[in-house]
């Protein structure tokens, strides 16, 4: 009956994460890590060889100009494979802290310096213009439409629980809306596929200004493991203009919420 | 399993009719390959008793004649048969192109020759035109209105009622099965992975198998006890978010609050215990990469119990609300007759009738030595298809619990051989029915993978479901199916 139903869930204890454990973390979403102190050439080497796509790369280029390589790990073509992980003699972990959600497209690669061993830091880039109009027209009362171009549904899978009661979106005055017309931010997942790059494209115009894209999964933001298939056009930004860039294989619900928050705060 | 395959032969087309009309035998699988000499074949699986999977290939070099007519679960594969291959089958009712939707051009068929940059093309889609007084048409999607994967529905509807639905699918097609090819074989459950994320650990365990049963590589009996974990709490989490799913489609928000917190316990326990919620990484051929030791099997245990229990008494008090037994009852009926002729797999097929479970029919990994009750059903409607959700549950609890307390020792990988050129095939039950894979190996990496899955079945049944419903029941009746839009249209 009813009330048993409402009885039971009234009774049971609350299970809400608080937002200091929320943001930046990244527990289960397999994304990998560089420990710089234990990185050697050899190392490197064997991790860039087993990642099947190509997530990890060695500037030759650097090479040339200080004599120095440079180990680049770009978070957007990482599906979290953990190969290189398992290969790594340690150098490599499986992080469960991981910022570079809701990120700039640079701001998506990170680089070691070899010989040094020590990370290259970059400077974070600024913040779209969009998202500074829809801050201070919004605050954070943000209208979000999920648009699906071609995923294999795991993105839309962890979408969904950003809505159960751990994660609960809704106590930031997010929501998920029925259509693009009543979006402030389209969020958008899959490697956009040949059948899909049209609809998508009419989501887009169909969703009023200032409007905000953001790029989710491995798959959105470089197109993933389906890079180069005949039927897939590319990652989201080969069709519309993107904000910013969740990563991950799929991002785990507390990475969507710190992108989607970066994203509105933009830092 | 059981399987037998037969030499090539121009017969063989007549023999896959023979076997399919003569009584108990249900079409699995029809797709194409190349053979190494450049020309194509035509691979039909059948099911012959419920109990041995019989593979029938034979060369063609022109048109076949088609299936559909006789066995009309034969209607999309033969359809992707041409659009995939340029094989035409001859006296099909329906020849329109299936995933190549009207940006490609006609004479396109990726699957043998270079389908990269080609460039736009224009076409028109037609739909089946239901014509009469007052007669509407509907046309939803592909951008539907929930956190959901694409599609286009096409109703035709007199006031609220239904009159026939046409499906439009494949917008997520990716080209999967091309991409499998030329991939080392120890890199395909990755791809497989990424056919139908939330039921990944399926996918990539058909994948592994198939390669392991072509290597003729038997998995330590540690990595088969980590696969069923894995596989049952895959099935678990679906049909738990499912059955929450189902009350959130009649209104009732609690407990699709309340099972959705069900679900995230199970997943975050997945993250404890094996650092991946999805268990994406997971099975690899050979076995797995992830160990998992007495004292956290023994908690893993504590925590699917307790989910279970809590699963099951909320499962029973949603059942005893009468609002949700008038919407849930007599909704979306498919019949035991429909079911059969499209080859229904899964929980659908279970709950109109046909008690079909590859864990118990063609029995793989540890399945091998446990008996698996199979809850079945003959109303086929919404409620029987959320009561077999609620049934199974309790039985992958079951499966979990008895294997996490026997768990073997040793290792949990064997390498695998690269130098023979064998084919493999294996199925698994996935949380949607019958998964399988069909595997032809070169030098260590994949010349062709096909994939059976259980929503490419099962989709073209929910037109037949839908007529004298009402069109506001769709979503319901839809759930209530919780087919994969990118696991059909890979």
């Amino acid at each position: 009956m009813i009330g048993d139903v409402v009885k039971r869930s009234l009774e049971s204890p609350t299970v809400l994460i608080s937002v200091a454990d929320l943001l930046g973390d990244a527990s289960g979403s397999r994304m990998p890590d560089v420990r710089a102190e234990l990185l050697t050439e050899t190392i490197a080497r064997h991790v860039v060889d087993a990642c099947p796509t190509s997530a990890l790369t060695m500037e030759e280029h650097e090479a040339k100009i200080s004599g120095r390589r440079h180990l680049l790990l770009n978070y957007g073509e990482c599906i979290g494979c953990s190969r290189c992980v398992q290969i790594s003699e340690g150098a490599l972990l499986n992080t469960d802290k991981f910022s570079r959600c809701g990120v700039a497209k640079e701001g998506l690669i990170r680089r070691w310096d070899i010989q040094n061993r020590a990370e290259v830091m970059q400077e974070e880039p600024a913040l779209s213009e969009a998202a500074k109009q829809i801050r201070s027209l919004l605050g954070r009362a943000l209208n979000i439409r999920q648009v699906d171009a071609g995923s294999c549904n795991g993105c839309e899978a962890e979408i969904t629980a950003l809505t159960n009661p751990y994660y609960d979106l809704e106590r930031f005055g997010i929501h998920f809306v029925a259509s693009p017309k009543h979006a402030d931010m389209l969020l958008v997942t899959g490697p956009v596929t040949r059948n899909m790059a049209h609809a998508l494209k009419q989501a887009f115009d169909a969703t009023p200004s200032p409007k905000l894209v953001v790029a989710v999964g491995a798959c959105g933001c470089s197109g993933g493991i389906f890079c180069g298939s005949h039927a897939v056009v590319g990652p989201v930004d080969a069709v519309i203009p993107v904000d910013g860039y969740i990563p991950g294989c799929p991002p785990t619900p507390a990475m969507l919420l710190t992108g989607i928050l970066r994203v509105l705060r933009g830092h | 399993m059981t399987t037998t395959a037969y030499g090539a032969s121009q017969s063989t087309f007549h023999q896959a009719v023979e076997l399919l009309r003569a009584g108990n035998a249900r079409l699995v699988s029809l797709f194409g390959s190349v053979n190494d000499d450049g020309t194509r074949r035509v691979h039909y699986i059948i099911d012959v008793d419920d109990c041995e999977y019989r593979i029938l290939s034979s060369a063609v070099t022109g048109p076949v004649p088609s299936l559909t007519a006789i066995i009309p679960a034969a209607a999309w594969y033969e359809r992707e048969l041409h659009d995939q291959y340029g094989i035409e089958c001859q006296g099909h009712p329906d020849p329109r192109p299936l995933m190549l939707h009207e940006n490609w051009p006609p004479d396109i068929h990726p699957m043998v020759e270079d389908a990269l940059h080609v460039p736009l093309a224009q076409g028109e889609y037609r739909f089946l035109e239901v014509r009469g007084e007052g007669v509407c048409e509907v046309p939803v999607g592909p951008v539907h209105a929930g956190i959901i994967e694409p599609g286009h529905f096409r109703f035709s509807v007199v006031g609220d009622t239904v009159l026939h639905l046409e499906l439009r699918h494949f917008y997520t097609h990716k080209g999967t099965e091309k991409l499998f090819e030329k991939t080392p074989a120890m890199n395909g459950a990755m791809i497989a992975e990424s056919v139908s994320g939330d039921n990944c650990f399926a996918h990539a365990v058909a994948y592994c198998q198939a390669v392991e049963n072509a290597y003729e590589v038997s998995v330590p009996p540690k990595a088969q006890a980590i696969r069923l974990i894995g596989l049952e709490l895959e099935r678990m989490m679906a049909h738990i978010a499912d059955v929450g799913a189902l009350c959130g489609d009649v209104g009732f928000a609690v407990p699709a609050a309340y099972n959705s917190r069900i679900k995230e316990a199970l997943l975050r326990a997945s993250t404890r215990f094996f650092r991946t919620r999805f268990w994406r990484g997971i099975a690899v051929p050979g076995g797995v990469t992830h160990n998992l030791s007495p004292e956290n099997a023994r908690e893993l245990s504590g925590i699917v119990t307790s989910a279970a229990e809590d699963f099951a008494q909320m499962a029973r008090s949603i059942l005893d609300t009468p609002s949700v037994q008038n919407r849930f009852e007599t909704t979306g009926i498919l019949g035991r007759e429909a079911a059969r002729s499209l080859a229904v797999v899964g929980p659908a097929a279970r709950a109109s009738g046909l008690k079909l479970d590859v864990r118990h029919d063609h029995p793989y990994g540890l399945y091998r030595e446990i008996a698996i009750d199979v809850p079945g059903y003959h109303y086929g409607d919404v409620m029987a298809r959320a009561r077999i959700r609620i049934d199974e549950t309790a039985v992958s609890r079951r499966l979990i619990c008895d294997t996490l307390e026997r768990l073997p020792n040793g290792p949990i990988c064997v390498p695998l051989p690269s130098s023979a050129n064998p084919e493999g095939v294996s199925a698994v039950e996935s949380p949607r029915g019958e998964l399988l894979y069909w595997v032809k190996l070169r030098e260590g990496r994949i010349a062709r993978c096909h994939i059976k899955s259980p929503s490419f079945q099962n989709w073209p049944a929910l037109p037949l479901a839908m007529p004298g419903n009402i069109i506001a029941d769709f979503p319901l009746i839809n759930k209530s199916f919780n087919l994969s839009y990118s696991g059909c249209d890979r």
